[in-house]
């Protein structure tokens, strides 16, 4: 009998050592507060919560703790483990095509076709990337994690993601984390630097309506956008190439199951997949450190650049502008890709000082613009580091 | 004259771009990449043999099987050895950007990586590499006399043109099965590091790609978008009947400005809210209709259940 009950206590203990309670850590704890912290966002704020509910939930599923050296093959970093199949998509890099595929089917490039110098505004708000890469570089990091934390940028989660999984597979779970953190910031973040930035007579231009788009110039679009930007920058074929086909899917006409595939059922899919595993992938033992910190850092700062250029851009560009075709300076932050978001915040902003000057549309062009310009920039990065 | 002008652009790039074309040489994707004639104390196979070898490279980023391909051999005219790779060994099948390495050792009974043949320590050797088509991918004549005992004739690199003599000194060393240059470092890295510490090389660089990309697809949808308005306004002039340009840009045939159009869709959509019921305790269910379609049929999809006999 007393051999029966040391046999139970001896399981009990060794129970103890496989539970969470057990392997827990302070760091386990700080992960579990963000998480929670993402989630609340999401629900209270409904700060992006499509991206942010399941990288909160999955960073409480990243932070569970358990006995890693027990092989039970439940972690995201355990090879055959369920969620380490599921994170191949992120680390391969075929879910951010993927996604692109869903924003090409859902994205209306009608506002850019139209008003075609806008496309400019997309490629002066890449400065971002490159503004956070020479800081980067100056942090201490070398050239390929430069890269990859520049591109948060580019405020294009995927195309992030997309980067770091092939420059630098090591910081991709606080690169993708804070891409998505501050691209749910946007409508904290750039507000500020908007006003900084302009005048309130630059804030009460009123810009010409766009002209109406035929269908052939939509169907055109796609076609020559991958041609002239891939023929450009191949190594952004995955990503453009997968954009233009969804945007041809939708503006074909005649191809509308596929479409709605694309922009429905494809793309949740692969947001939550990828959401979750990208959460989950902030596991404290691999997250917390001063690099992570360091990238939260220089993610900010990218954003910050990234909007103020965009700014100053158009300012700039106005110079050269006729006095009827001006473009207002609040649709510059809108060159960041972080669609719609951006240009929804350009509306605000221009609504604040002008409540029957709607932005929304011609803040558009840039926002889709950047979306073009954040990948061509990917693609530059890796064709020279990789 | 916009579409002269639109000519000259195309045209131009049209030109460019084939200008800028280079015709490709249709390259093997495996090739002869290393052979080592007198194998005295230099690597072993497996039996712990000392023999000549010949190495495979893929050059490409996929795998290439070698099963069902060729290699043959001759050291004078008419005395041309040739061995068929077997099929079925998975071995065969190199991943990309790596080596498989044959034994010329003349004992093919020793397993798929034998081959049939020996090298001549004294002649010129002429080596082959054929798919199973009997094409020829690649060969390699490897000179008689230049080699001393333990050294091969390899490429200078993995896949590269020029060949030379692997006479294991410091910089060129026997590499079987493995890179012909081991790289201690990545150049592009270092090349980045050494020359654009601050990244303001980069910065310039990408940001210019950038804005060329963008500018090419401004310049391309300004020319369409001008084009575009163009063919409408001939379309309402001809619909209308209206021959003078003057008369169509007084009437203002063909555009649609952004206001007009809000004013329609805001109207299409009181005009569609009205058929709705406004009051929210009342549920509405619409009768879905939806046209036959083999890849939706029910009958397709339903799951037969087994019968009860």
């Amino acid at each position: 009998m007393g051999e029966f009950i040391n046999f139970l206590q001896s399981n009990l203990a060794d129970f103890w050592t496989y539970t969470g309670f057990y392997n827990a850590t302070y760091q386990h704890f700080i992960m579990i507060a963000v998480g929670i912290f993402f989630i609340y966002l999401a629900v209270a704020k409904e700060f992006e919560p499509m991206l942010l509910i399941p990288i909160g939930f999955g960073m409480l599923i990243g932070n569970i703790p358990f006995n890693m050296e027990a092989g039970l093959q439940v972690g995201i970093y355990e090879q055959g483990s369920v969620l380490n199949i599921l994170y191949q998509g992120v680390t391969s890099g075929w879910y951010p095509p993927l996604i692109f595929l869903g924003i090409g089917a859902m994205t209306d490039f009608s506002a850019l076709i139209s008003n075609p110098k806008l496309m400019l505004i997309g490629a002066a708000a890449q400065f971002g990337i490159f503004g956070a890469y020479m800081i980067a570089l100056e942090w201490g990091f070398d050239p390929m994690q430069a890269a990859a934390i520049g591109i948060i940028g580019g405020a294009d989660g995927p195309t992030a993601i997309f980067l770091s999984s092939k420059l630098a597979p090591n910081l991709m779970g606080a690169i993708a984390v804070s891409a998505y953190s501050y691209m749910a910031l946007v409508p904290v973040i750039q507000p500020p630097i908007m006003r900084l930035l302009t005048t309130k007579k630059e804030r009460l231009i009123r810009m010409k309506a766009p002209r109406a788009v035929s269908h052939t110039e939509k169907v055109l679009f796609p076609i020559m956008g991958l041609l002239l930007t891939c023929f450009l920058v191949p190594s952004g074929l995955p990503l453009l190439g997968m954009l233009f086909f969804g945007n041809l899917l939708k503006e074909s006409g005649v191809t509308r199951r596929l479409a709605e595939t694309a922009r429905g059922p494809l793309i949740d899919t692969i947001t939550i997949l990828l959401g979750l595993t990208v959460g989950a992938s902030t596991q404290a033992s691999e997250f917390i450190t001063w690099d992570s910190l360091k990238i939260f850092g220089l993610g900010a700062l990218s954003f910050v650049i990234a909007t103020a250029s965009g700014v100053l851009f158009v300012k700039i560009f106005n110079l050269v502008l006729k006095k009827d075709n001006k473009i207002n300076p609040l649709i510059g932050n809108a060159g960041v890709s972080a669609v719609p978001d951006s240009a929804r915040i350009s509306q605000i902003v221009g609504a604040e000082y002008d409540p029957t000057n709607y932005l929304l549309m011609h803040a558009m062009g840039p926002n889709v613009a950047g979306v073009i310009g954040s990948a061509v920039a990917a693609g530059i990065l890796l064709g020279f580091l990789i | 004259m916009n579409k002269y002008i639109a000519g000259i652009f195309f045209a131009s790039a049209l030109l460019g771009a084939f200008c800028s074309c280079t015709t490709p040489e249709a390259k093997s994707k495996i090739v002869i990449n290393e052979v080592l004639v007198d194998n005295q104390e230099n690597f072993q196979d497996d039996y712990g043999v000392h023999s000549g070898w010949v190495e495979i490279f893929n050059t490409s980023y996929n795998s290439v099987n070698l099963a069902g391909c060729y290699l043959k051999v001759s050291s004078e005219p008419g005395d041309t050895v040739s061995y068929f790779i077997p099929k079925g060994d998975v071995l065969t099948a190199i991943s990309p950007r790596q080596h498989a390495l044959f034994w010329a050792d003349g004992a093919p009974r020793r397993g798929t990586f034998h081959t049939n043949f020996v090298l001549s320590k004294t002649k010129d050797n002429w080596v082959g590499l054929y798919d199973s088509g009997r094409k020829l991918l690649d060969e390699v004549v490897v000179p008689a006399g230049v080699l001393k005992t333990d050294q091969s004739y390899a490429r200078v690199s993995d896949g590269s043109d020029e060949w030379e003599v692997k006479d294991d000194s410091e910089t060129k060393y026997v590499t079987p099965s493995t890179n012909n240059q081991t790289l201690e470092g990545n150049p592009k890295m270092d090349k980045f590091e050494q020359h654009d510490s601050a990244g303001f090389g980069m910065t310039i660089t990408a940001m210019s790609v950038v804005f060329i990309g963008l500018i090419l697809l401004y310049v391309s949808f300004r020319i369409i978008g001008k084009i575009a308005v163009k063919l409408r306004k001939r379309n309402a002039m001809k619909a209308h009947n209206i021959t003078d340009k003057q008369e169509a840009k007084e009437r203002r045939l063909g555009e649609a400005p952004g206001d007009v159009i809000a004013a329609i869709a805001m109207a299409l959509h009181e005009a569609q809210g009205s058929d709705h019921d406004v009051e929210e305790t009342i549920l509405t269910i619409s009768r879905v209709k939806r046209s036959y379609s083999p890849w939706s049929s029910k009958i397709y999809t339903l799951r037969e259940n087994p019968h009860k006999k």
